[in-house]
């Protein structure tokens, strides 16, 4: 039995110490936006941040999370409200601005695969403010387990996105 | 207010009569009554469609909100969620935020059905009627409410006015239980499903003030906040994980299943019915690890009954059966081709290639069912076309179609893969859940995905092409080669052995024969020979497979027009470079329709485009070859044309797009945010589709089973790009943004890299592997 944290929650896990965390979100927590894509790490469906580094939840054994901070869609308001030091009445009302922008961008086709996407683009906002067109395809590319696949071609609202979120960022927020 | 005493009126063929009164609310609820005794019987089933049941396709509440209900489904276009508000808003005479309910895709509380294309229905979606007649229902209300003849009635944001005095929607159906009863045909469990007949007055689009405007995708929030039920989420008590142990080729039967330790997994259990085997455990990660454990000791007879994708083509030219199947000619084929072919001073005969490429939706297939103890089947899926899916899954079971409920969620897109009904995993859910007596999520992995679903149809098409002595073309003869390209069978059912419609034969009806139709619209209307035939065969396979699967093949973005509109254009461009010609300019005087030479123009002075003859001027030993190319197309009333530039490294092989310019003339535009989304999105599918898309399968099966082995896209890859939106109201009906892009990039590449080394890529795709071959020849 593992104890992991989720979004800022301790969470005792009863699955199996070899099921990847993928299943252990989906299944056991009911944390439910990281997609089986592949199974295989080769897609992105199922990226979490663990410690603030993206990793693909399908092939990640829960036990390897043990003692470090997971991040997930659920808690992305909360990880920014937390880096803005956002009282609690403003972070109830408060999105990450990848979220924001992602929404304001119209970015999603049929979406399955943004979860991922969101995930990667929130890893690279925290280290680098202001990405150029390169590092932000860089980025979705080459820099995790396999490129960010998106079937429906929303590439291109993607890269809009994540400027359009690092503008807001730079700002302090939607606000 | 004085109400209409007596409310049985016939309006322009509709009828609107009332049920009731209320003491609170009010409603006006848009259903239907059949036309037609023979198929109302079949549509009445289930939805026995008074429009007291929550299946009406419009209903106005008393607070001037409205809902909406519709068949078709979102797979990510919005065209449910953005275009249908818009359009019902503007027929209505309502502001769109009134609009704030979109139910689609469940069969128990949606009225009509049909497939997910054609959302627009080139102009009169079943929505923009069904407002139309309702806005007429609301004059009628408002008349005598008013003591206003209806003639001098206006309506605007949700509130009629005359005579000095107004009154809101909501406050004419204040107390009222009304319903107004449409005509409509068709067949609802069918690929096109109920048609909204008759001809109430409609909108005209100098008068839209709602459609034209950018509206933003109301669904998005919930998907970008992790709120959205995707269908992947949804969990029922009870609920217990399925994988499945699929056969080893495409035309194995089972020997024997393998069996799970009891002691390592004690809860798991082997469901068996002919030839399906599935794993059933109350975890999934159990039913993960069971599974490769059963599949490991599973046996299975050897088959080998496929060409393997390297000798696809000759088999196809030399060994399938291209005779049984009606030959068909396409209706502008005109003229004296053979004549003029003998005649012409120039002359290009070449043969297109097009292999067969997966939907590949970023998630495999999955679906939930419950058969529940009363002998009601719920299925939860990403679906589109959930009514047909329901008459399958009736016809499996032998059951009525009104115990069958068929609910849909959002998903991964699979882009035309389930329009006959099925996705992938529905069935074996439900032969799942009832062998168990329990709820049953099947989730098929991504190699099962790849080796189990359907494909987009192969094909190759012979083109001749005589250019006379002004460079002209006069004449165009086109055979176009593919199998059938829609097996609707539930694959689990036809594992099981279980009742299915027919595979695709000779002797099939519209749905399941082998003809092959002419898809690509030809709008060359200058050149006056002209002879379009389609020949159609059976899929590869299929006859072979002792299991009568092999590669099934179902309609994909831009069905059949993909495959037929590459050899087209790739042609014309040949044929101009043959002609000395420029190729916009080329197709241009080719050309009659003015829509047409009008985005061609367009695409001309927008992409950067270097008129004159390709291929350019060779420079020698360079490490980087640049080339343009165009294409157009029209499908579903609009016109595209495409302009590709690219860079191709000849040491490597390969093929960088860097910019790609799309002109698109749809008539109206409805939303011009959403519209642009949808091309860019198209766009990328299409380079996808012409750099890397391909299903390569030996003998026995296909053997793209992963994203290594079917690469797509990657964001690093994409181009500039460039969405030119021609809005042209006169037009008075609005086409299709979802579909076509995807189908414009390929012969636009094509035709690029002709102009960039003066070779043609005839076949697609363009891997690194090909160009050098190419480069080398």
């Amino acid at each position: 039995m593992a104890t992991i944290s989720v979004n800022g929650t301790k969470r005792e896990v009863q699955s199996p110490s070899d099921t990847p965390l993928l299943y252990v979100l989906r299944n056991e927590l009911d944390v439910m936006s990281p997609q089986f894509g592949c199974g295989l790490a080769q897609c992105g469906a199922c990226s979490v941040l663990v410690d603030g580094k993206e990793i693909r939840a399908c092939l990640t054994p829960v036990s390897s999370v043990a003692g470090k901070e997971v991040t997930t869609i659920e808690g992305l308001p909360a990880r920014w409200a937390k880096q803005k030091n956002l009282s609690a009445g403003e972070a109830a009302k408060t999105l990450h601005p990848v979220q924001e922008a992602w929404i304001e961008q119209q970015t999603p086709l049929c979406g399955f695969c943004q979860n991922g996407m969101m995930i990667k683009a929130t890893e690279l906002l925290e280290k680098t403010a202001a990405p150029n067109d390169a590092e932000i395809k860089a980025a979705f590319t080459t820099s995790g387990p396999s490129a960010h696949l998106c079937r429906c071609g929303s590439y291109y609202a993607i890269v809009e996105a994540v400027k359009y979120a690092s503008a807001l960022m730079t700002k302090g927020g939607a606000k | 207010m004085k109400k209409a005493a007596d409310l049985n009126m016939d309006i322009y063929g509709a009828e609107l009569s009332r049920r009731g009164f209320l003491k609170t609310g009010g409603t006006l609820a848009v259903g239907f009554s059949m036309i037609g005794a023979g198929v109302a019987k079949a549509a009445v089933a289930k939805n026995t469609l008074d429009a007291s049941l929550p299946q009406s396709f419009v209903e106005i509440h008393a607070d001037n909100t409205v809902t909406i209900r519709t068949g078709k489904c979102d797979f990510g276009q919005s065209s449910v969620y953005t275009a249908y508000r818009q359009i019902v808003a503007d027929e209505l005479d309502m502001p769109f935020e009134a609009i704030q309910t979109v139910v689609y895709g469940d069969t128990d509380r949606t009225p009509d059905g049909g497939g997910t294309f054609d959302l627009l229905g080139r102009g009169v979606p079943n929505l923009r009627k069904v407002a139309a007649y309702t806005r007429q229902a609301i004059l009628e209300l408002a008349s005598p409410a008013l003591g206003v003849g209806k003639d001098r009635l206006l309506t605007k944001d949700g509130t009629v006015s005359g005579g000095g005095k107004s009154v809101t929607y909501g406050e004419l159906l204040k107390g009222q239980d009304l319903k107004l009863s449409i005509p409509v045909t068709g067949r609802l469990t069918d690929m096109f499903g109920l048609v909204v007949n008759g001809n109430p007055p409609l909108k005209q689009a100098a008068n839209y003030n709602v459609v034209g405007k950018s509206f933003k995708n109301n669904v998005i929030p919930s998907k970008v906040k992790a709120e959205e039920m995707w269908v992947t989420n949804v969990k029922l008590p009870g609920m217990l994980h399925a994988r499945m142990v699929h056969p080893k080729t495409l035309g194995s039967k089972l020997i024997s299943a393998g069996t799970v330790d009891k002691v390592k997994f004690p809860n798991t259990k082997v469901v068996v019915k002919g030839n399906l085997v599935g794993v059933v455990a109350p975890t999934e990660w159990e039913a993960i690890q069971a599974a490769r454990q059963v599949e490991a000791g599973t046996k299975w007879s050897d088959w080998k009954g496929l060409p393997g994708h390297e000798n696809l083509f000759r088999y196809l030219r030399q060994d399938a059966d291209w005779k049984s199947a009606t030959v068909s000619r396409s209706p502008k084929s005109a003229g004296n081709t053979a004549a003029a072919l003998a005649a012409a001073p120039k002359k290009l005969s070449a043969t297109y290639e097009m292999p067969y490429m997966k939907h590949a939706p970023i998630g495999p297939t999955m679906a939930l069912a419950d058969v529940q103890a009363d002998g009601t089947v719920m299925v939860h899926t990403h679906n589109q076309n959930p009514q047909a899916l329901r008459g399958q899954l009736a016809l499996m079971l032998g059951i009525s179609e009104e115990k069958v409920v068929v609910r849909t969620y959002s998903g991964p897109g699979h882009y035309g893969r389930s329009n006959g009904g099925n996705a992938g995993a529905e069935d074996e859910a439900v032969l799942l859940s009832k062998e168990l007596g329990r709820p049953v999520r099947v989730q098929w992995m991504r190699g099962e995905d790849f080796q189990w679903s359907t494909q987009s149809a192969a094909g190759y098409s012979d083109v001749k092409i005589g250019l006379d002595a002004n460079g002209k073309i006069s004449a165009y003869e086109v055979d176009h080669y593919m199998p059938a390209m829609q097996d609707d069978r539930p694959i689990g059912a036809v594992l099981a052995g279980l009742p299915t419609m027919p595979a695709p034969s000779d002797k099939g009806e519209r749905l399941n024969n082998t003809i092959n139709g002419n898809s690509d619209l030809w709008v060359y209307d200058g050149i006056l020979n002209l002879e379009e035939r389609a020949h159609g065969t059976w899929q590869v396979g299929q006859r072979e497979s002792p299991i009568a699967v092999g590669l099934r093949d179902h309609s994909m973005r831009t069905p059949g027009q993909f495959q037929q509109n590459f050899p087209r254009e790739v042609a014309l461009s040949e044929a101009a470079s043959m002609a000395g010609a420029d190729p916009i300019q080329f197709r241009i005087d080719h050309a009659k329709e003015e829509r047409l030479k009008h985005i061609l123009d367009r695409l001309r002075s927008e992409s950067g485009w270097e008129t004159r003859p390709a291929p350019r001027a060779k420079t020698a030993s360079a490490a980087t070859l640049r080339g343009q190319g165009v294409s157009v197309m029209l499908r579903t009333g609009s016109y595209w044309a495409c302009a590709c530039q690219i860079a191709i490294t000849p040491a490597s092989g390969e093929i960088k797009v860097e910019k790609l310019t799309m002109v698109v003339d749809p008539g109206i535009v409805i939303n011009p945010l959403q519209l642009k989304r949808q091309v860019e999105g198209g766009s990328m599918m299409g380079i996808s589709q012409a750099l890397y898309e391909e299903v390569t399968f030996d003998e026995s099966s296909v053997t793209t089973r992963d994203w290594r082995t079917y690469p797509i896209l990657k964001m690093a890859e994409i181009p500039e790009i460039k969405v030119v939106m021609v809005n042209r109201p006169e037009v008075g009906t609005y086409g299709q943004g979802s579909e076509a892009a995807n189908a414009l990039a390929a012969p636009a590449i094509a035709a690029a890299f002709f102009d960039a080394t003066g070779k043609t890529p005839r076949r697609l795709p363009l891997r690194p592997a090909f160009v050098k071959e190419l480069l080398k020849a």
